[in-house]
């Protein structure tokens, strides 16, 4: 499989593999953003 | 000193807290090594399976993160025992215990969910259908509903208990994970059967054998990562709680001039 193969939207299974992957690396940088953004609207209590 | 004030462990902490952020910044690029690896294996380099096409490469993530949606769990649930055994005991060890547990139960859901959702969309293309009611995908969704209402417990609840009441349904919950695991042994279904421990049919081909095991190392990296920052912003928020807890006790016990 090549970069243009993975991002290839034309058959039905190329669609659902990159939304596999796409689901999976959007639900772990979302929570760790999500994680990161709270911890610097923490107060620091070593401040 | 079991008991000892708040103020005293926050001086350790900070003493340590420039080699623990490094260790942590290490451990974060370590992990998106792997995973860049990983993912290489699983889209470049594994040759596409001749049942199942291209979509097969969704088997890469999806298997491993589900066996990782299988262990947080316990963690959670060990947290919880620690949790119930030094609530009296040791208070303040008990909230490190609840803060352990809170991250993970977050984790576990995270993971679970892509656990899901990866299934699903891998159903739709290999077997025309988006969901089966059978035993393991079934004994998974309620895994996840078990730890969406720990959660939503611990966001609503207010009568005091609370963290004591979400550590006694972390426990039931812990009793689904082995349901889990063992129903595609136990039960005919839909889903695949499993890949090892699950008799002489088990297994697969050695081509596929580095990406899966990049991805198991890289998506173990990354949840480790993720449980311990998660568990560093509860202790964060338990000991601002604390500290401004104490500034409200001793503001009130000031005597007026």
């Amino acid at each position: 499989m090549t970069w243009h193969s993975f991002f290839d939207m034309s058959t039905m299974e190329n669609r659902h593999l990159l939304a596999a992957y796409a689901t999976v690396l959007v639900i772990q940088v979302g929570y760790l953003a999500r994680v990161a953004w709270q911890w610097h609207h923490t107060k620091n209590p070593r401040r | 000193m079991p008991n000892r004030p708040i103020r005293d462990k926050i001086k350790p902490m900070e003493q340590r807290a420039p080699t623990l952020r490094k260790v942590a910044w290490l451990w974060f690029a370590i992990s998106v090594a792997v995973l860049v690896v990983g993912f290489r294996q699983a889209i470049f380099l594994v040759p596409t399976d001749a049942a199942q096409g291209d979509v097969g490469r969704i088997f890469y993530y999806h298997v491993p993160i589900a066996m990782w949606s299988l262990l947080f769990p316990y963690l959670n649930f060990a947290a919880s025992l620690a949790y119930l055994y030094w609530r009296k005991r040791n208070p303040l060890r008990a909230l490190s215990a609840d803060a352990f547990a809170l991250a993970s139960a977050e984790v576990a859901v995270v993971y679970t969910s892509i656990t899901l959702i990866t299934g699903s969309i891998w159903g739709r293309a290999a077997w025309g259908i988006w969901w089966a009611w059978d035993a393991r995908l079934t004994s998974l969704l309620l895994l996840w509903l078990l730890y969406v209402s720990y959660l939503m417990l611990r966001r609503f609840s207010s009568t005091g208990q609370t963290q004591t009441l979400a550590a006694v349904l972390s426990v039931f919950a812990a009793v689904d994970v082995p349901i889990v695991y063992m129903s595609i042994r136990w039960w005919r279904t839909q889903h695949p059967a499993p890949v090892f421990f699950g008799g002489p049919d088990a297994g697969m081909d050695p081509s596929m054998l580095p990406a899966f095991f990049w991805n198991i190392a890289g998506w173990g990296l990354w949840g480790i990562f993720i449980l311990l920052f998660r568990f560093a912003l509860e202790r964060r928020r338990q000991i601002a709680d604390q500290e401004a807890a104490l500034q409200a006790i001793e503001a009130s016990l000031e005597i007026p001039r």
